[in-house]
């Protein structure tokens, strides 16, 4: 059991080891560094062209001259001191960043996650119950030609149909620019009437698969013979539906959801940047874009980080879904 | 007023390629308080009536017929209008398989599930009328918040009967309950069910292919063939003289019934097609007429309350003898009865062995039956008379006997190709060409080489073994119904004749002829006889299923004789 565990974190540290050479080295191969950007963000931003003199300046400033081993050493000390290092284009402390941006994320993805397993959920659970008729045929096909739709070509037709046809949902951002609640619900409405648009459109992004699943998962177990008990036993559609069939066809659905989140935080990148979504992934995008090292680094090893600990999480919920199984 | 009835039922599963009749059109009944056992190979659609009584079958099965319960018609109804009678009133104990509980949940609430459903009980009394289930199944009541992984098969088979009784159901389906259990659990669980019906006088049906724990607990037997009910009766009667041939074949490979017996299955495999009109057991069984593979039999009464569906009324006859004697004139003048007034019957496909000691007429009887001598007096029938005229030892599926010492037996001067053609070449039967292969089959079946170089050997040259073989083929050539081996292996080595005689039992195994096998070797004859009759001073002393004739004897010389094995140095008896 010790020994399991010793093996375990053993795994995990060299996980992270693994990422965290991957997040440095990664964003210093791509052509160009903070201080050569030449492109602009958005269209109008002023594109300012440092001198040689100053870019060398700068690099120097920020160790970026130094050779890469060194600068990946000093990197593995600060972060063993918790310190991610500043932001060089926000001029602040990269943890301070992501602090900012990533509730909105999290708030995101755990809707979307929430949504689309539900909904993915009741919606397999019916295709399986009236299997080989026409409603499932049906929504099968819908399902699996829906899921071929790229996630940010959703987002933009959402918005386009939504936002700019129909104007039910504001075209960009978290809360209202300069809003004055009068209290908590009202706050609570805003941010919901915002995160709206981006959960669906990650949620849909997610919910054929979990329909897929969670529908082939209860017509194999239905052929199960404690699928046969129970009926025999005479406890009615229903109990036999939710409580023996669908109580064992999730197990699957469930080590997929943390799989899932991995997933949606890199989508998540796409969906925030359609609907100018403040959360970590358009942040990621613009530190990629302004080769902003230290951010990009805080990012990606944040979610990676959360990747592990959701994937630590199923594994624990599923050991106390699943009797069988002993971690 | 019957508890279940059930009328030509036929449950046929639909593939996209073709159509199981797992079940074709049978009917029966179970009275209250009795316990009916259906016995029958594996896929001859046992589990599939259990299924359908309890309204479980897939639904790609095609249903017809009716299923009454309590004169209430179950078989039409709707899952909803089942879950009426489903677990209060019938129950059915599912054979143990790692699947059949829910790996999540726990096995006390899947024992108290059916009661807070269907008794309205709390959960709460639910528990503790599961704690008293899981004591009366003989189950800790500690493993009640435990898993079925966690559980041994003979704890969840407890588990599963638990299960059963829960709701006290009025009618229990056994499925193959003990299948998959070892004999001491198996045991255990017979002894429960015996209580459990003493006790509460539960209706069951009883489904397994275990001939045996059927008959320890059930009162009536239905024996299952190919979706089709072969045969009823009254347990004793089933197993001490079983009518069908099937149900023979299948008490005669039962290891608990014939202890001594070598185990030899029912050879043959159920027919397939769908297109096949006939009786289902025809391809395999030993007496088929033209009938047989034309149309189905039914089920008929035969009395004593037995059923039997085969077009021949069940195991033929094939050999009768009434009333036989024979004497021989000795040189004082005096004559010594070898025969006296001998009357017996073999039938269709069986052995029959007929032991005694040396001198005690076996040999004189074994002729008179071939053929080779004729009785003073009484006689032979032979297919019930029908091969008359005493002929039926030199024709095609007749009577071939098999003799005593191969030495003189088979001539030192004939080849092997004229010894065992002699028979074709004296009955004029077959051109010399098919003669030649007809020789060379009977000799592969015998397991000696049919090359030319062993055909124009002589006789003078083989082994005993060999000759005795090349005799069996002499007999085997003429495909007799009937074979009759006189002491065939007591000229031969121990390991010689073991080879000879499993030779001979594989043959009429595989074959189905009829054969009378006669020696002074009681343990040999335990190997492989079905019947046993004792014979002493010319007459037959004792008759009977032959391990009950070994194993308690009632006439005072058989009890003598199977007294006077000599048991090995470590034996006791």
């Amino acid at each position: 059991m010790v020994k399991d565990r010793n093996s375990f974190i053993l795994r995990l540290l060299s996980t992270l080891f693994v990422i965290l050479a991957i997040n440095f080295f990664l964003p210093r191969m791509m052509p160009g560094d903070p201080f050569s950007t030449t492109s602009a963000d958005e269209v109008g931003e002023e594109i300012i062209v440092m001198t040689e003199e100053q870019r060398l300046y700068y690099l120097n400033y920020y160790g970026l001259d130094r050779p890469l081993h060194e600068q990946f050493l000093g990197y593995m000390k600060n972060l063993m001191k918790g310190d991610l290092g500043r932001s060089i284009y926000y001029k602040m402390p990269v943890r301070d960043v992501i602090m900012l941006h990533l509730p909105w994320t999290v708030l995101i993805v755990v809707g979307a996650t929430i949504i689309s397993t539900i909904s993915g959920v009741v919606l397999g659970t019916l295709s399986a119950k009236n299997r080989k008729k026409g409603s499932d045929r049906l929504m099968m096909m819908g399902m699996i030609s829906f899921a071929e739709i790229p996630s940010f070509l959703l987002g933009l037709i959402l918005l386009l149909v939504f936002s700019v046809h129909l104007r039910l949902f504001p075209l960009a951002g978290a809360v209202t620019p300069f809003a004055d609640y009068n209290g908590p619900a009202e706050q609570a409405w805003d941010i919901l009437y915002h995160a709206s648009l981006p959960i669906v459109t990650l949620s849909l992004s997610q919910l054929t698969g979990v329909y897929l699943l969670t529908r082939n998962t209860l017509i194999t177990v239905t052929t199960k013979d404690y699928i046969r008990t129970a009926r025999a036993k005479g406890l009615g559609e229903n109990t036999v539906w939710i409580r023996h069939a669908l109580r064992n066809a999730l197990l699957p659905v469930v080590t997929r959801t943390g799989f899932m989140i991995g997933i949606m935080m890199g989508g998540v990148v796409l969906v925030e940047s359609v609907f100018s979504y403040p959360g970590i992934g358009m942040t990621l995008r613009s530190a990629v874009v302004g080769r902003d090292y230290p951010l990009i680094q805080g990012i990606l090893l944040v979610i990676a980080v959360s990747i592990l600990i959701c994937n630590l999480l199923v594994d624990k919920i599923y050991g106390k879904l699943d009797p069988r199984v002993v971690i | 007023m019957s508890l279940l009835k059930i009328n030509d039922l036929k449950c046929h599963y639909l593939t996209d390629i073709d159509t199981v009749k797992a079940v074709d059109g049978i009917s029966f009944e179970i009275e209250d308080g009795e316990i009916l056992g259906i016995v029958g190979e594996s896929g001859s659609g046992k589990t599939t009536v259990a299924l359908g009584i309890m309204g479980l079958l897939p639904e790609n099965t095609a249903i017809s017929g009716e299923i009454l319960y309590r004169d209430e018609l179950i078989s039409s109804l709707p899952e909803s209008g089942m879950d009426r009678f489903r677990w209060k009133d019938i129950a059915i104990v599912f054979q143990n398989s790692l699947e059949v509980l829910n790996p999540v949940m726990k096995v006390g609430v899947q024992v108290t599930e059916p009661m807070i459903k269907h008794l309205d009980l709390s959960p709460y009394k639910a528990r503790s009328k599961c704690a008293d289930l899981f004591r009366t199944v003989g189950l800790d009541p500690k493993w009640v918040d435990s898993y079925p992984h966690q559980l041994s098969g003979g704890m969840r088979q407890r588990v599963l009967l638990a299960m059963a009784l829960s709701c006290d159901p009025k009618l229990l389906i056994l499925d193959e309950v003990t299948s998959a259990l070892d004999a001491f659990t198996r045991k255990e669980i017979r002894d429960l069910l015996v209580d459990l019906q003493k006790k509460n006088g539960y209706t069951m049906l009883m489904i397994s292919h275990d001939i045996t724990f059927v008959s320890s607990v059930a009162s009536r037997i239905a024996v299952m063939y190919s979706g089709r009910v072969v045969e009823t009766g009254p347990v004793r009667d089933i197993l001490v003289s079983p009518r069908h041939p099937y149900t023979r074949g299948l008490v005669h490979s039962t290891p608990d019934i014939f202890v001594y017996k070598d185990l030899w299955g029912i050879p043959g495999d159920v027919p397939a097609g769908n297109e096949f009109k006939g009786c289902p057991f025809s391809p395999r069984c030993t007496q088929k007429i033209d009938i047989c593979s034309k149309a189905s039999p039914v089920l008929m009464p035969v009395g004593g309350g037995r059923e039997i569906a085969c077009h021949r009324g069940g195991i033929a006859g094939l050999l009768e003898a009434k009333n036989l004697n024979f004497s021989y004139r000795l040189p004082d003048g005096e004559y010594l009865q070898a025969v006296d007034n001998v009357s017996l019957e073999v039938r269709e496909g069986e052995v029959l062995a007929i032991v005694g000691q040396t001198g005690s007429g076996k040999s004189t009887l074994a002729h008179i039956l071939a053929n080779v001598i004729r009785p003073e007096s009484g006689e032979v029938l032979f297919m019930d008379g029908n091969v008359s005229g005493g002929n039926y030892g030199n024709r095609f599926n007749g009577i071939q006997i098999v003799f005593q010492d191969p030495f003189s037996s088979t001539s030192n001067r004939f080849t092997v190709l004229d010894a065992v053609k002699e028979p074709l070449y004296i009955n004029k039967i077959g051109s010399n060409g098919d003669r030649l292969q007809m020789v060379k089959n009977a000799l592969e079946l015998v397991r000696l080489p049919n090359t030319d170089n062993f055909l124009q050997k002589y006789c003078g040259e083989l082994s005993g073994g060999q000759r005795q073989r090349v005799a069996l083929a002499r007999a085997m050539v003429m495909e007799p119904k009937l074979l009759i081996a006189d002491e065939i292996t007591s000229a031969l080595d121990v390991s010689t004749s073991a080879n000879v005689l499993r030779l001979l039992k594989g043959l009429q195994n595989r074959r189905g002829f009829a054969m009378i096998y006669i020696s002074h070797d009681l343990s040999l004859t335990l190997k492989i006889a079905d019947r046993i009759a004792v014979m002493d001073s010319g007459k037959i002393v004792e008759t009977g299923n032959s391990h009950d004739v070994m194993l308690s004897p009632s006439d005072e010389y058989t009890k003598r004789l199977v007294g006077s094995r000599i048991g090995l140095c470590c034996h006791t008896h």
